[in-house]
């Protein structure tokens, strides 16, 4: 019985910090693919080669080349820091700022928190798509201001997650335990919250970051996002449209890319989200 | 009743954000706002006078203070009055209905289609678990899931139309125009739900009252269908409210992807022409339309289940 308020979950000896090694090591792999995309491929991502226009795959251009004979392959793997890196980093700021809107919110009276949760929920109100379309028409289609817009929208499911959750810990016994002891509530924060909240953000970031990838590519298809002749994989699904009829491979690959890098990141998502329920029962 | 008051309340501090924030943008975005104007009324003219620049800006209110236009602004809205496309001298309002019964077909037909679709596939996924249906459905759901829309349309477009000639691949109007659109929008939707309504389906058959319903001699079918169905129905009720906003953003992109009329082709066309008025408009809409159609949910939701309407109570 005394042991009852001891339940504090150890979060080091949990199979997350196993996985989050994983995590580390895919990203590693893909970023030594950029080192290889940039020194090792024997074509430049920009130079044309007129001589070479539209050609199918083959041994020299496993992917073909596009209509001003740019290796396909070569551009899909300079791609990989505009659609997954911009994605990334956009995701990465909303964990951030959402994480601590959240958590000031569950820290504040009820007025600040009434105030800083409507104002979630009015950015919320903005789907992604939309405001960066407005964005893009107020100022201008650029790669900048596309973060930018996507940044201003990112934050808010980071907020309200972060919020819910650090609501539901402070009834937890460890929590009480700890404010019982005297703990300063700064203390507690960093030392029991922000541990036990940081998981499920994790798999949220996830999602988001998954989701950014389709939002990036999307926006830069219907030409309101990075701009061609950048080897972002939507801009070069928008600048190889017109000659999809006559090569299909041009649209193909870009395409390919972004599906198999969401379903990637969605999977790791999902072996994040079985670890914690896992941890959560044990 | 206060909870349902209380729930209003937040409902109009949003709206009111909403359009503040919007506004803000439209604000602080750079170019002379009366240039913009002009170019858009005159398009084939250069040079405009100064004379007339300073009537559009005094026609506008466009010299005073933040607080003002915004006030201008919004005092027009709840006069019915949503500005005038620069663009066309169309009120911006039957620019709006024109378009929105396309949009408000491609949203349901797809909804209807993706949900129909799921039920089907999850159902068959819980009733022979471990089977190849059932991994058939996880793999459906992922591969949709990851799918970008617009990639699906031109794979479509260049399959069924171009190479099999069966369907057109552009324009909105008939019925056979929206087949293509209303099927690429349908998988995401039937991705998303088969995943939850599964998992839902399975959560209820681990109730423990299933398995007193089987000693009571309940055929499977009718606990399927008098149990576990409506355990489902609710909670994928409030995902859809949640898949809202994803929805309208892939009717955006299929619309602008098969050039359809519709919002999004409107949103699309009037951005890239500055129409301003009908932009501020149509973003005004979409964040509009997603907060109140999610309270509409929520206020469902508590109608199809009681133990719910206590919840808004708690902080």
């Amino acid at each position: 019985m005394t042991l009852a308020v001891f339940d504090m979950p150890s979060p080091r000896k949990s199979p997350l910090i196993q996985f989050a090694g994983w995590v580390g090591i895919a990203l590693v792999f893909l970023a030594a693919l950029f080192v290889i995309a940039l020194w090792l491929t024997p074509y430049d991502p920009a130079q044309a080669d007129f001589r070479n226009r539209l050609s199918a795959p083959d041994a020299t251009n496993w992917f073909g080349s596009d209509h001003l004979g740019r290796d396909i392959a070569t551009r899909l793997l300079h791609g990989i820091v505009w659609s997954l890196g911009l994605s990334f980093a956009i995701a990465t700021v909303g964990l951030l700022v959402g994480t601590m809107v959240g958590l000031v919110a569950a820290r504040s009276g009820r007025v600040a928190d009434f105030a800083l949760m409507r104002t979630t929920d009015s950015f919320f109100a903005f789907p992604e798509l939309v405001a960066a379309v407005a964005f893009a028409g107020l100022f201008g289609p650029s790669t900048t201001n596309l973060v930018i817009a996507l940044c201003i929208v990112s934050w808010m499911k980071f907020a309200r997650l972060a919020r819910s959750l650090a609501h539901g810990l402070d009834e937890r016994d460890f929590v009480i335990q700890a404010r019982l002891n005297g703990l300063s509530p700064r203390l507690i924060l960093w030392r029991h919250i922000l541990p036990n909240v940081v998981p499920s953000l994790l798999v949220l970031w996830t999602n988001a970051w998954s989701r950014t990838i389709l939002s990036v590519s999307a926006l830069s298809f219907l030409g309101f996002g990075v701009q061609p002749p950048t080897a972002e994989w939507g801009a070069m699904l928008l600048d190889g449209k017109p000659y999809m009829q006559t090569a299909p491979h041009i649209m193909i690959f870009p395409g390919l890319a972004v599906l198999v890098s969401v379903l990637a990141i969605n999977l790791v998502g999902d072996r994040l989200r079985d670890l914690l329920a896992a941890r959560d029962t044990n | 009743m206060r909870t349902l008051g209380l729930r209003l309340f937040g409902l109009i501090v949003v709206v009111a954000g909403i359009s503040l924030i919007t506004f803000a943008l439209n604000h602080v975005a750079p170019g002379d706002k009366a240039m913009i104007i002009a170019h858009a009324k005159y398009p084939d003219t250069i040079s405009f006078p100064p004379e007339l620049l300073q009537d559009i800006r005094d026609e506008f209110h466009l010299e005073k203070p933040f607080v003002v236009q915004y006030f201008h602004w919004i005092s027009d809205i709840t006069k019915g009055d949503f500005g005038v496309s620069y663009a066309s001298g169309v009120p911006v309002w039957d620019i709006f209905l024109a378009g929105l019964g396309e949009t408000v077909t491609l949203t349901l037909s797809s909804l209807g289609l993706g949900l129909a679709g799921a039920f089907v596939l999850a159902t068959l996924a819980v009733r022979y678990p471990g089977t190849a249906i059932d991994r058939l459905a996880i793999v459906v759901a992922s591969i949709g899931a990851a799918m970008p829309g617009y990639w699906l349309a031109l794979l479509l477009i260049l399959g069924v139309s171009v190479h099999l000639g069966w369907l057109p691949a552009y324009g909105a109007g008939t019925l056979a125009q929206l087949v293509l659109p209303s099927l690429t929008l349908a998988l995401w939707v039937m991705a998303s739900q088969t995943r939850l309504l599964r998992s839902f389906m399975l959560d209820a058959y681990n109730q423990p009252f299933i398995e007193t319903l089987r000693l009571r001699g309940i055929s499977e079918r009718e606990i399927f269908f008098s149990h576990v169905v409506p355990h489902a129905r609710i909670s994928a009720l409030t995902m859809i409210g949640l898949d809202l906003a994803a929805l309208l953003e892939g009717a955006i992109i299929i619309e602008l992807t098969f050039a359809r009329s519709g919002l999004g082709s409107l949103l699309g066309g009037s951005v890239l022409s500055r129409d301003l008025p009908v932009m501020m408009f149509l973003v005004m809409f979409f964040a509009t339309a997603y907060v109140v159609i999610n309270t509409l949910i929520d206020g469902l939701q508590a109608i199809a289940d009681p133990r719910t309407r206590t919840l808004g109570v708690r902080r």
